[in-house]
């Protein structure tokens, strides 16, 4: 069963969970939708179709996190972030079930990262579907869609004047405990909204058997095609809603020790104290982007490291496109195959 | 294809077929219709992927010092980027005889940011005519008048025609008027320290490090760049304040001479950063300080990297 929140009562919904959580919803910054703290009274950016440019997973894993400080002597001091509970309002399907992904990486039953866990756990993800998915959006493609809902305590579906919620965990029901229950109509019409936007969204590559395409072609002369558009900046990467690789420096003038992301793309990327470089050139640097996604996630985890948000693809300065990257695989197979 | 399109198409393909370069950089489609990709064609059989329109956001010759010397590169090139030639020539990251430029007059580029900013993430496609762009979705099409959509490097343009192209193609256009670049530096200039440094902070600590401006800059290719240097580092590489400010100036800075406005910094970044204001300002007080202008001719050294062991002139900081 789903519930109605009229978007007239939104602003004072927000006011009320500001009183127990940080909230952070997008809002815009310079021209485009951007992931920021909200107490209800400003502007969100959630009814226009577009996603936020920079992906949430930096409300989980900050692009700097000082994990400790020290000093000369003493002993050095750890950093874990003790923030009030928080919600993320206005998640799309994709980025949340980055999220998702995320904590197979970080928060595994061994070992989890402390730092990543102060923050998941605290955090409630109340996403909105899309309406009208962009040309470059192929979350079907990978095992999401335009109003999944893994990872979400609750996902709307804009219906004009209301939201129709759908609770999907105990958070999500307390949340939102005070609406009222949707009618069959308004449930109808999301449903009808819902398949409307499916619709829209075509196939964008064959997945089945991606992984040993790309596995039996780690040497491929393709691989040299795509580095040479490259421009080995790190937009892609840093814009992903599920690359997490990390980099560890001091910042001794500060005396901070601190993690920030790392991206494949960089000539600095697994650059070795002896300046050994396993991946010396962008053909393999752009190979180790593909590759771990859509196959060593597979090798690890067992599922698909992409979700289809369709970033990589959107502002790529080059346009290199991971899903005319991958079609070109799925073809190569095909020939052999014929041959 | 356009006309202009089939032109260079031709002229591309006797090239290729007549030996005379070894490798083509230009433009193919790609599925996004807001980037067409750099390609590298070898053969004139290649070329039926060949694009040339105001998408075509890059300046190719950021890829000119990833070749040896002795590679035969040929190139479509605007005013901006015929002048990256000739200075990358200037700083021999290439022989100039080892470069083919087919010039095109250029009629400015539509810079993505305004498109998508204005008109959504939505579209399918995006089309031109003379003076209009018009932009597709699934089930309509608007047009927007192309001077609302051009870049802001190409809004002040001086230079829009190939300087020293091997061969142009189409009619040269008016030389452009210097003096709308000169009151955006003299507005920013003229701001007191505090203002510049808001304006400078407010563009600066957006930027999340991704180096595309870098990446996308044909002056930008030390193989190692400063932020990258490990040891000693030279700047913090967290996204503090700090290091992104470090980052901004220090980039501006190397490019004081060497920039030849081409905008294509800004239209890389996935962050709408402004950047152009520090390197206008440093072509404005090359002009009027030392009367150059980077990329003029390929022979001309900036006055900063200048060298003479007469020098008359008193060493100065």
């Amino acid at each position: 069963m789903s519930q109605i929140l009229p978007k007239k009562n939104l602003k004072q919904l927000l006011s009320n969970w500001a009183a127990s959580y940080e909230i952070y919803a997008p809002q815009q910054l310079e021209k485009f939708a951007h992931f920021m703290p909200t107490n209800g009274s400003e502007l969100l950016y959630i009814d226009e179709q577009h996603n936020t440019r920079f992906p949430p997973k930096a409300l989980f894993l900050p692009q700097s996190e000082t994990l400790m400080k020290y000093t000369r002597f003493g002993a050095a001091q750890e950093t874990i972030p003790e923030s009030k509970p928080r919600i993320v309002f206005g998640i799309r399907p994709c980025d949340a079930k980055a999220v998702d992904l995320l904590n197979l990486m970080f928060l595994t039953e061994k070992d989890s990262d402390p730092y990543y866990q102060a923050r998941r756990k605290k955090t409630a993800l109340i996403g909105i579907g899309c309406n009208i998915p962009c040309p470059s959006c192929f979350c079907t493609t990978v095992e999401s869609g335009p109003f999944g809902r893994q990872g979400m305590d609750a996902l709307l579906t804009d219906l004009e004047d209301i939201y129709l919620v759908r609770t999907l965990t105990q958070t999500g029901k307390t949340l939102f405990a005070e609406y009222p229950e949707a009618t069959e109509a308004q449930e109808a019409e999301a449903k009808a909204v819902q398949q409307r936007s499916l619709k829209l969204i075509d196939p964008a590559f064959e997945t089945k058997g991606l992984k040993a395409k790309l596995d039996s072609n780690f040497e491929n002369a393709l691989w040299q095609k795509f580095a040479d558009s490259c421009l080995g900046c790190g937009i892609c990467t840093f814009l992903c809603p599920t690359c997490f690789c990390f980099d560890i420096a001091d910042e001794a003038q500060r005396k901070e020790r601190v993690r920030n992301w790392d991206t494949c793309m960089f000539r600095t990327y697994s650059l070795e104290a002896s300046q050994h470089n396993p991946r010396p050139t962008r053909r393999e640097r752009t190979r180790q982007r593909v590759m771990h996604k859509f196959s060593y996630w597979l090798d690890h985890v067992n599922k698909i490291g992409c979700t289809g948000c369709g970033r990589c693809v959107r502002y790529c300065p080059v346009g290199l496109d991971i899903r005319a990257m991958l079609r070109e695989f799925n073809q190569l197979e095909a020939e052999v195959a014929n041959g | 294809m356009t006309d202009l399109e089939s032109k260079l198409t031709a002229e591309i393909a006797n090239l290729l077929d007549d030996k005379k370069v070894d490798v083509f950089i230009a433009f193919k489609k790609a599925e996004s219709p807001l980037h067409p990709q750099p390609a590298f064609f070898t053969e004139s059989n290649q070329l039926g992927d060949f694009v040339y329109n105001s998408l075509c956001q890059n300046n190719l010759a950021a890829f000119i010092p990833r070749y040896p010397l002795s590679a035969r590169i040929g190139m479509v090139v605007r005013g901006c980027e015929n002048r990256a030639v000739n200075h990358l020539v200037v700083e021999k990251q290439h022989a100039r005889e080892n470069i083919f430029m087919i010039g095109v007059p250029c009629e400015g580029l539509v810079d993505w940011h305004k498109l998508v900013n204005r008109f959504g993430e939505e579209m399918i496609a995006v089309d031109e005519a003379k003076d209009e762009i018009m932009i597709s979705y699934r089930d309509r099409q608007i047009r927007a008048p192309r001077q609302e959509l051009l870049h802001d490097s190409c809004l002040r343009c001086v230079h829009p025609n190939p300087l020293s192209a091997d061969v142009t193609i189409g009619e040269l256009k008016p030389e452009g008027d210097p003096t709308l670049a000169r009151t955006e530096v003299a507005a920013f200039s003229a701001l007191d320290n505090a203002a510049r440094h808001a304006w400078f902070r407010k563009e600066a600590e957006r930027c999340i490090r991704c180096y595309a401006c870098r990446e996308a800059c044909p002056m930008c290719y030390c193989t190692e760049c400063f932020v990258d240097h490990g040891v000693p580092r030279w700047t913090e590489s967290t996204v503090s304040p700090a290091g992104m400010r470090a980052w901004h100036i220090v980039r501006a800075f190397h490019q004081a001479g060497r920039c030849v406005s081409c905008g294509a910094c800004e239209r890389a970044c996935p962050m709408d950063i402004k950047m152009t204001y520090l390197t206008e300002k440093l072509n404005e007080d090359m002009r009027t300080k030392y009367q150059f202008e980077c990329g003029m001719d390929d022979k001309t050294q900036p006055p900063f990297a200048a060298f003479n062991l007469d020098d008359k002139n008193r060493f100065e900081l």
